[in-house]
């Protein structure tokens, strides 16, 4: 019976292909942006939660506030490394500063980012190493005059390989020679940071070398999740800071999950807004389908009043109405998944996310499309089914 | 659906050649005097605004089975509304319907359809064919609406189709049929249920004096088969071939002998 309703539906709907078409097409609008919105969300969260994982599970840094104030450069020493690691759940701390420079290699030559580097700092952020080694405890107590390079600036120093073992020279007032001991593996950058362009110096090397900062800028912590869950360990270092510094913004303590939360709360936000859009565009698209059906009840009222008089009960006439509600809405809403699709694999390319196919997005679509077919189908059924059918065939 | 199925297995050469039409139908007796249509007190009264219309004033008919019967009656008369109510597509404002023993006065909606669709087979003036539909699923529709299969629908329909006439058209559109040719396509629709009775609203009054002549001989030769017709028509030269005319005047029926 439905599979003749489907035959029927398609006569009538080929029979007036342009209006169909049109009657469609806001079903095609609010079931595609319904797509592509569910898709770029879902790219976005997955996006995120890559690079959470490239920064590393475990990663709580410390940085200081929007208003840092005399408490900040009282705390902020470097006894305060020892202070961490006898936090619960906290494995290793190092304090980090950075500055900027131009290093030189022969004829090649960068200008980026040093950063001051302890053995723990490669656990902290999980980093390896492509080559060579990484600072070492013996590096700190020396204070040897090494370098780690980043990999990619590791080849624009030194383009023809053989970084390790080769001297790097740092330009300023009073330059500085470096022997490469290490290059790191590649990694993709994690929320602004590129370890692949960075050059990491021994810490007690850093502080007589490279600069000398009244204090650390910040420290990185490597919380134990098995220990304690990180989020808790970040807030509850947040809460000593806050009591030490009495304000609180005065230290930011921030692990990836906190970031995470930040950005999703985001994403969330203005994907329900675009949520929102879509819907009412749906809605739309579904008024625009009662009219049409309610045209097409009046206009196929003696149809209706011939199908009556050959036996066809309000229940047949009622289904058939809807089967041809549905059709039109489902059809929109294949059409709208591949556009939603179209514009989600194009936008997801300009953002450098990777597209997503979601089955929930495509399930969304069609659930949505029929869904819409029903409600605005609903009641021009109704009418066909309850026309009187001495009326209906006496219509001209 | 209420009340026993009087079906009887008619004693004709269209009944017995075509069992499967039957299938399923008790073997029961005919009903009582075996009338095919029983109609008592027949009131139907439109309300246009205030104005109220007394179409019907009372009408009792009793039409035997295997009639072949004639409404007659001037434009107005009521013609059309009798006919509507006998074949349950209107409900009479008072006074009970009996169709092939079944009461249908109390029905709703969806048992008239039934019986609409077991036992009665319409032919209208305009032939209401559907436009967008060859004749072959036309004729096939009303066993859509019995629930018989797509398979046995077709077969159906195409050896109704044949037996009319029109064998070599059943993949054509009503438009590229002429007046006759849609005329027969209808009334094959009619009687590919097998129903009890065939109903005609001026069935030759779209079409000229020559094939109008050619659906009467139609007629008479499904009646010959043993079907019951009712034809309702202004025209007396369309009554003349009937076996028995009743005209309708003020609300009323009466015999013309
Ligand atoms: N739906 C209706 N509403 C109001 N009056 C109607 C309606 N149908 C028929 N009538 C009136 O009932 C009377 C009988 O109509 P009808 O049965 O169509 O006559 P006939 O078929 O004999 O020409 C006429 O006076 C007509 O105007
Ligand atoms: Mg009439």
């Amino acid at each position: 019976m439905i599979l003749e309703h489907m035959r029927s539906a398609t006569r009538s709907l080929w029979g007036n292909k342009l209006r169909t078409f049109l009657s469609m097409i806001g079903i095609v609008i609010g079931v595609g942006s319904v797509v592509a919105i569910t898709a770029l969300g879902e790219s976005a969260r997955a996006s995120i939660t890559s690079q959470i994982a490239q920064a590393g599970l475990e990663t709580v840094t410390v940085n200081v506030g929007r208003r840092p104030g005399a408490a900040v450069e009282r705390l902020f020493t470097e006894e305060l490394v020892d202070k961490f690691t006898e936090f619960e759940g906290i494995k290793a701390a190092a304090a980090v500063n950075r500055s900027n420079a131009q290093l030189k290699a022969g004829e090649e030559s960068a200008s980026e980012q040093i950063t001051s580097a302890t053995p723990a700092y490669l656990d902290i952020f999980s980093l390896e190493m492509r080559e060579g080694r990484f600072v070492t405890e013996a590096d700190m107590l020396e204070r040897s005059a090494v370098v780690v390079l980043g990999s990619e600036l590791a080849d624009t120093l030194f383009p023809d390989g053989g970084a390790v073992g080769s001297s790097v020279r740092v330009l300023g007032s009073s330059p500085k020679q470096l022997r490469v001991v290490g290059v790191l593996e590649t990694r993709s950058d994690t929320f602004g940071f590129s370890f692949d362009s960075g050059a990491f110096v021994p810490r007690t090397s850093y502080l007589v070398r490279i600069a000398k900062p009244d204090r650390p800028d910040s420290f990185v912590l490597w919380a134990d999740p098995d220990a304690r869950d990180v989020v808790e360990t970040a807030a509850e270092l947040q809460a000593w800071f806050d009591a030490e510094t009495g304000s609180e913004n005065a230290v930011r303590v921030q692990s990836p999950s906190t970031i995470a939360e930040t950005m999703s709360g985001v994403t969330d936000t203005l994907s329900g807004f675009l949520a929102g859009i879509a819907a009412i565009s749906l809605v739309v698209g579904g008024i625009g389908i009662m009219n049409i059906m309610l045209v097409s009840v009046t206009e196929r009222t003696r149809e209706i009043g011939i199908r009556k008089a050959l036996g066809a009960t309000p229940a047949a006439i009622r289904v058939q109405f809807l089967v041809e509600a549905i059709y039109i809405t489902l059809a929109g809403g294949l059409a709208g998944l591949a556009l939603g699709m179209g514009i989600s694999k194009v936008a997801s390319g300009f953002l450098g996310w990777d597209f997503i196919l979601s089955p929930s997005s495509m399930a969304v679509a069609v659930a949505f499309s029929a869904a819409t077919g029903i409600f605005f189908g609903l009641y021009p059924a109704a009418r066909a089914a309850r026309l009187d059918p001495v009326v209906a065939l006496s219509y001209e | 659906m209420s009340g026993p199925r009087n079906r009887p297995v008619p004693s004709d050469a269209a009944g017995a050649s075509s069992p499967a039409a039957r299938a399923g139908a008790p073997d029961l007796a005919p009903p009582a005097g075996g009338l095919v249509v029983a109609a008592r007190g027949i009131h139907r009264v439109y309300e246009v605004g205030e104005e109220k219309v007394h179409a019907l004033r009372g009408v009792d008919l009793d039409i035997r089975r295997g009639e072949y019967l004639a409404i007659i009656g001037p434009s107005g008369s009521g013609k059309s509304t009798l006919m509507h109510i006998i074949g349950c597509l209107d409900s009479p404002t008072e006074g009970t319907v009996a169709i092939d023993g079944v009461q249908v006065a109390d029905m709703d909606e969806t048992r008239l359809a039934r019986i609409r669709n077991e036992r009665i087979g319409f032919v209208f003036q305009a032939f209401n064919l559907l436009a967008r539909e060859s004749i072959l699923e036309n004729v096939a529709l009303p066993l859509q609406y019995a629930g018989v299969n797509r398979r046995e629908r077709i077969e159906r329909a195409q050896a109704e189709l044949e037996s009319v006439g029109l064998g070599d058209r059943l993949g054509h559109r009503p438009s590229q049929l002429s007046g006759g040719q849609r005329q027969r396509a209808a009334i094959a629709r009619a009687l590919v249920t097998r129903p009890a009775i065939l109903l005609a609203d001026e069935p030759t009054g779209a079409l000229d004096t020559k094939t109008g002549d050619a659906v009467l001989a139609l007629f008479e030769e499904i009646h010959g088969r043993g079907t019951t017709i009712i034809v309702v028509t202004h025209d007396p030269d369309v009554a003349a071939r009937c076996r028995r005319t009743v005209r309708i005047r003020d609300g009323l029926v009466e015999e013309v002998a």
